[in-house]
């Protein structure tokens, strides 16, 4: 013990007197992993705004869906009977928090001035309180959604309809059976655009969908169950639990597709069954075509992360060398007056250790006051940005177990580019070490 | 499907011709708003159930139909969509093609109904998706039930709405509601037949909730000799449908050399259609 705190303490202060050296390398190593705590920041900022974004606008964790299909060639989004659907998730599903069912559809839009396609969610807003927090509105009141032939619409879409709260907008679809429909709504607030989900949905009314839609009281679109927060993370195994149990309660699944609903139209189309399956997904399976860009914020911060640590690695094995050249003589003597080999190399390793150490959680603080700044800044992202981080302006999620990875993995990074300039000046023999000049 | 665009800017003289074309068209209608109803004996529900069926049987050919078409979609803040095709169809099994030939971009890509399925194909992806019956051809707003044969006696129950005057033609205006189990995209329509001629005149298509979405007018009949028919068959020259709900869209249909020659067996396949871009 008393070794290792004389081999610390001989570290300690051969970093101090190589402090230029030390705080060039350690500045280079605090840089990298702050870098790597707001990297981390913004692609975990993304990842809970879009699940959360998600999972209150347009998906539970786990979702019921599936498809109705008249005939062969003609399917609606819905789930007939859904109250003993919903009896079958509860029981096998005790993560459960809770569940509300929606209704799911696409109409087009049409104002006086202008028309649009969109998506038309039925939502029984009473229901849904956590819906009104998650989104601001703009004007009008979201309490009066609970009244039938209603909508609420997001800012962007004001462009293309050119409406305010009050005025009337006729909602034009097909009915599960392919017969044309309408029905007028009032706009009755128009809520602040929530990244890309907004852009093409629209909320009516369960009952409004319904009427739209033709279906039945126990009809909806799909029972989306939102797990508790210790479950979330595992929503991809309760899935597949779910969809076992489902088979076995006498339902015809449809097969594992890990996408929105909206785009397996096609595929269903194409298949010869007819009356209803159900299909189970999960938030990220809905969200799949918005998911790629978290998959490329990702990538991106890792090539840049490998990059950074490459150079890092480097700098930090060449500075070991010139110490070790520069420290020759001294290695000579240490060894002379008794130190081990295994001496020298601990010697050499804390020095980079310590450095590591102190650096890179100096990064990583420095880097999570960055991020706090940054989010208290409420820095406005640009429009195009918007569509992909879901939400209006900067959030960089900083977690502290995130930052002490952070910290830990440059520590022990930093040691180990060490290890083998720290092996190569624990082999010198003493007298070699002792009679070089350089 | 890309559509080809037309610029919008047109000299005043072209303008002016327009204007006098489409006044042509829209005023004799527009007189109907001024006319009342003729005066009438009510007619029974047979009655109305021959006066369609004859309506049906004057159009269709009782074999294969091959005709050119001309699609127009005007639609507001967006430049004008035009296509042409050809449009096959067998009155046996109820087959039907439409394939496109213009504009370029649209070359190839088709319709197929057989065995009660509508299929698309686009030869860019080479892939065939099926469609609903209710399918916006082209993306205008025609059906393919406006290029096909007259069914309105299988598919609606009529009700007399009496004689009316429409522009110079004295109509029998009619309410048709779907019976049950066709399938069919508007569950109520109302038509305006010619009395003299029994061509349809005018035609309103009404969703369930009542509201009108569509009014197409049939301002031009032309008839041919159907060998197989024995007997002649009639046919619009031009369709205009007038969307109600976005009412500043439009689209005029163009229907051209109809000939009434048997096609070749393999004519209403995927394999044939597919032939057509390559």
């Amino acid at each position: 013990m008393a070794t290792f705190g004389t081999n610390l303490q001989i570290a300690a202060r051969s970093l101090f007197q190589h402090r230029r050296r030390a705080l060039f390398l350690g500045g280079a190593i605090g840089a990298v992993t702050a870098l790597l705590v707001l990297l981390n920041g913004l692609s975990t900022g993304v990842h809970e705004t879009m699940e959360h974004t998600a999972t209150t606008l347009s998906s539970g964790h786990v979702n019921v869906g599936g498809f109705f299909k008249v005939s062969a060639g003609q399917s609606a989004p819905v789930v007939t009977d859904y109250l003993k659907v919903l009896d079958v998730v509860k029981r096998s599903v005790p993560e459960m928090d809770f569940s509300v069912q929606r209704g799911r559809g696409w109409a087009k839009l049409v104002s006086d001035s202008g028309s649009m396609q969109a998506g038309v969610s039925g939502i029984d807003i009473k229901d849904e309180p956590e819906f009104k927090s998650v989104l601001t509105i703009m004007s009008g009141n979201i309490e009066d959604l609970s009244q039938p032939g209603t909508i609420l619409l997001f800012e962007d879409q004001l462009k293309k309809l050119e409406v305010k709260v009050g005025d009337a907008i006729t909602v034009s679809a097909q009915t599960t059976r392919g017969v044309a429909n309408t029905v007028d709504c009032r706009v009755v607030a128009i809520a602040r655009d929530a990244g890309l989900m907004s852009k093409w949905n629209v909320f009516v009314p369960m009952e409004t969908l319904r009427a739209l839609y033709q279906l039945s009281p126990n009809t909806t679109g799909a029972i989306q169950i939102h797990l508790k927060p210790r479950d979330q993370p595992n929503a991809t195994q309760i899935a597949g639990r779910l969809r076992t149990t489902l088979e076995q309660a006498g339902y015809r699944m449809m097969d594992a597709d890990p996408r929105a609903f909206w785009m397996k139209f096609d595929t269903v189309n194409r298949e010869q069954w007819t009356g209803q399956k159900l299909d189970v997904t999960t938030w990220e399976d809905e969200l799949s075509f918005l998911t790629w860009t978290l998959n490329l914020l990702n990538v991106l911060k890792v090539l840049l992360l490998l990059i950074l640590i490459a150079i890092v690695v480097t700098g930090i094995m060449n500075t070991m060398w010139i110490a070790i050249r520069e420290r020759t003589r001294e290695i000579g003597t240490l060894r002379a007056i008794g130190m081990q080999r295994r001496g020298i190399l601990w010697m050499f390793l804390f020095e980079s250790l310590l450095l590591g150490l102190g650096s890179a959680t100096g990064g990583a603080i420095a880097g999570s006051l960055i991020a706090a700044a940054l989010n208290g800044a409420h820095i406005a992202v640009p429009v195009s940005m918007q569509l992909f981080l879901m939400s209006d302006h900067l959030h960089l999620a900083v977690h502290p177990g995130a930052v002490v990875q952070a910290a830990v993995m440059l520590t022990l990074l930093t040691g180990l580019a060490a290890l083998y300039p720290s092996f190569r000046a624990a082999r010198l023999r003493p007298i070699e070490a002792m009679s070089h000049f350089g | 499907m890309k559509p080809i665009s037309r610029p919008r800017s047109h000299s005043l003289l072209v303008r002016l011709v327009r204007m006098s074309l489409g006044l042509t068209v829209a005023l004799p209608f527009a007189a109907t708003l001024l006319a009342g109803h003729v005066a009438h004996a009510a007619k029974t529900k047979d009655e109305m159930v021959k006066m369609l069926k004859e309506v049906d049987v004057r159009q269709n050919s009782q074999g294969d139909w091959h005709s050119h078409i001309y699609m127009e979609q005007k639609e507001k803040d967006k430049v004008d969509v035009v296509y042409e095709g050809d449009v096959y169809r067998r009155s046996e099994d109820q087959k039907f093609v439409i394939v496109f030939t213009k504009p370029k971009a649209s070359q190839g890509q088709g319709y197929l109904r057989i065995d009660q399925n509508l299929w698309f194909y686009d030869p860019a992806v080479g892939k065939w998706e099926r469609r609903t019956e209710r399918e916006r051809i082209g993306g205008t707003n025609s059906r393919r039930s406006d290029f096909d044969e007259s069914r309105l006696a299988i598919e609606y129950d009529p009700t007399d709405d009496g004689e009316t005057k429409l522009g110079a033609y004295t109509a029998q205006a009619m309410t048709l509601k779907g019976k049950p189990g066709q399938d069919l995209a508007f569950p109520v329509v109302k038509i305006w037949v010619d009395k003299d001629t029994l061509n349809v005149l005018k035609r309103q298509e009404f969703a369930l909730s009542g509201r009108l979405l569509r009014t197409s007018y049939y301002p031009k009949w032309k008839k041919a000799y159907s060998e197989s028919k024995k007997a002649d068959t009639w046919f619009p020259e031009e369709i205009r449908f007038y969307d109600e709900v976005e009412k500043a869209n439009s689209t005029l249909i163009l229907i051209k050399e109809v000939d009434f020659k048997p096609l070749p067996q393999n004519l209403f396949t995927k394999a044939w259609l597919e032939s057509k871009s390559r």
